[in-house]
């Protein structure tokens, strides 16, 4: 029997006569890192929106650790676990580093001195402490992706979304933030992560879920989904490639 | 900038000196200068106060509320009835404003605070006008007669003091009023984490609901705490002219004035709106006293807005803090120049 820590079923989100999700049904084991591909405007991050509370779905049901939490306000998921990044960062240019990691509210009753100790800790780990009294509008894209990543793990969450965390940043930062991933996935962090880089995908996720048209069409590891004819359509627009790889 | 948030301490020497200094010259001035100079101090101080209260709502959580003098009204009334009508001492009439402006602010905050931008600054205009309207028409308030309060010059709340009710006592009730709120703006808005809340939903709201801030709550908050202070002021501003109307205690201009002298100074700012609120409540006052009963003031403060809003948006503050970009201020002026076929 599988731990399912969060679990959609036919999820559905309409605008207007758009479907972007359509009845999607997924189960993320606890301790797992979950890939989430697919086209542009596959409703990727409609699914994060509408599974974190941003948007309130039109059918279907969302299950975070063995309870209901379809259509929770986003700040009541976020102090439950579920944390999440957005795919444009968005620091609080106007603190500093270390006021957006104490800017963080959380139900579980730590002192200032103990959320001061954590945030400090978590700056430790990201190698981020030494610019922690700098204002955050003077962040590089790359600082400012940790300070996202960061502001997260003050919620201490169970699962974390993670909306394209590779994007824009150097390929020494993307291997640091993916080291991160990993570390914190040992101990025992879920990940859901929207990624459009194949090769990080394919180094990062455990299992990948493969989104067309605001359906989830595949699920399995990399290298099984990579050949799977509805995913190879969903890229290819219905050629087909002679070679093994998925170019996407 | 990347390096460490710059200090405003400074001046040369001891800070703590400066403060000191600054303290001792607040308690003495009524008495170095006397009933006119204490006048024109208390007038400061209330603009200083009111200019605060707006840059809590409109700087520190970014709603531009432009209908933030309704409670500076409706402080004036609440105090007004409270000892006019009702015939209590004052301070029944400072604790009912606060009751009364928590009371309609929250009810006003419900609906209001889900509109932004513009809409929330049409929807604050809308209401302070219908509050107006209403105290024009509405008995207990005196309708377009006003109120005339009693005043006391014996006693404080029902108690016989041994000194005078004069200017100088208002302005030591406007003084430590004023003090109150910049303590308490430091503490919430920049010392604790609760301030740090309010500009994560300024900054950004989606990201702020995602890292657990309530932001619909942390609003309200905001949005009554301002707005009892600003009624406070009202309250003591009551007391001491002893007469309120509608036309004076809620006109458009003051929470135009509140936003002007925030703006100025530098929102979302502990000391802009002290800045700000002295620079135009002096500008106002010297030319009241040199040039007579004029409104030269406004198109200078115009003007004043004007350069701000295009080269130093961060306000007097930022430039002090070294926070204006000589290039974007070259690139404002060479498109103005463009634009007006200057160049």
């Amino acid at each position: 029997m599988t731990d399912d820590i969060l679990r959609t079923t036919d999820l559905t989100k309409r605008f207007g006569a758009l479907t972007a999700n359509d009845e999607i049904s997924l189960s993320v084991e606890r301790g797992e890192i979950r890939g989430i591909i697919g086209p542009n405007g596959s409703g990727k991050t409609t699914f994060f929106n509408t599974v974190t509370g941003f948007y309130q779905p039109d059918g279907g049901s969302v299950h975070f650790d063995g309870e209901e939490v379809t259509g929770w306000e986003p700040h009541r998921l976020a102090r439950r676990g579920l944390g999440r990044t957005f795919q444009i960062v968005s620091p609080f240019k106007n603190m500093t580093v270390r006021q957006n990691m104490l800017a963080v509210q959380t139900d579980d009753g730590r002192s200032r001195e103990e959320k001061r100790d954590r945030a400090g800790e978590i700056l430790e780990f990201l190698e981020i402490d030494h610019i922690a009294d700098n204002e955050a509008r003077g962040m590089s894209g790359g600082q400012q992706k940790l300070l996202e990543l960061g502001r997260v793990l003050m919620l201490d969450p169970e699962v974390v979304m993670l909306d394209e965390p590779a994007a824009g940043v150097n390929p020494a930062l993307e291997s640091r933030i993916m080291d991160h991933i990993h570390e914190l996935n040992d101990e025992g962090t879920t990940f859901v992560v929207i990624e459009h880089d194949m090769h990080v995908m394919k180094t990062l996720a455990d299992s990948v879920s493969v989104f067309d048209s605001g359906s989830h069409i595949a699920q399995g590891d990399f290298e099984d989904v990579s050949q799977d004819d509805a995913v190879r359509e969903a890229y290819l627009g219905g050629t087909t490639a002679e070679d093994d790889e998925v170019p996407i | 900038m990347t390096g460490p948030v710059p200090s405003l301490d400074r001046l040369p020497g001891e800070p703590r000196y400066w403060y000191a200094g600054l303290a001792v010259l607040l308690v003495a001035w009524p008495l170095l200068f006397g009933d006119f100079w204490a006048r024109i101090g208390l007038g400061a101080l209330m603009w200083i106060g009111l200019a605060q209260s707006w840059n809590m709502i409109g700087g520190y959580a970014g709603y531009l509320d432009f209908g933030h003098g309704a409670y500076f009204g409706i402080g004036a009334f609440a105090t007004g009835i409270a000892m006019a009508q009702l015939g209590y001492p004052f301070v029944v009439g400072f604790v009912l404003a606060a009751v009364v402006a928590a009371t309609v602010a929250y009810l006003v905050a419900v609906p209001t605070l889900r509109l932004t931008g513009a809409y929330f600054a049409i929807a604050t205009w809308a209401l302070a006008e219908s509050i107006k309207q209403a105290a024009l028409v509405t008995g207990i308030t005196g309708g377009t007669f006003g109120l005339s309060l009693p005043r006391s010059s014996e006693t404080f709340v029902g108690v016989p003091v041994p000194f005078p009710i004069s200017e100088a006592f208002f302005y030591y009730a406007m003084l430590v009023l004023c003090l109150a709120t910049m303590a308490l703006t430091y503490y919430l808005f920049e010392r604790h984490e609760f301030g740090y809340r309010v500009k994560a939903l300024r900054d950004d709201q989606d990201a702020a609901e995602s890292l657990g801030i309530d932001t619909t709550r942390v609003k309200r908050q905001v949005y009554v705490l301002s707005c009892v202070v600003a009624a406070l002021f009202g309250a003591v501003h009551a007391w001491y002219i002893v007469y309120v109307h509608p036309n004076d205690v809620l006109a458009p201009i003051i929470t135009d004035r509140m936003v002007i002298m925030a703006l100025l100074g530098g929102l979302g700012t502990l000391t802009g709106p002290v800045v700000g609120g002295l620079l135009v409540f002096l500008l106002e006052r010297l030319s009241s006293v040199f040039l007579g009963s004029t409104t030269f003031y406004l198109p200078l403060i115009g003007i004043l807005i004007m350069i701000t809003v295009l080269f130093a948006p961060s306000g007097i503050i930022g430039i002090l803090r070294g926070e204006v970009d000589r290039a974007d201020v070259r690139e404002n002026v060479k498109e103005l120049g463009e634009k007006f076929d200057l160049l």
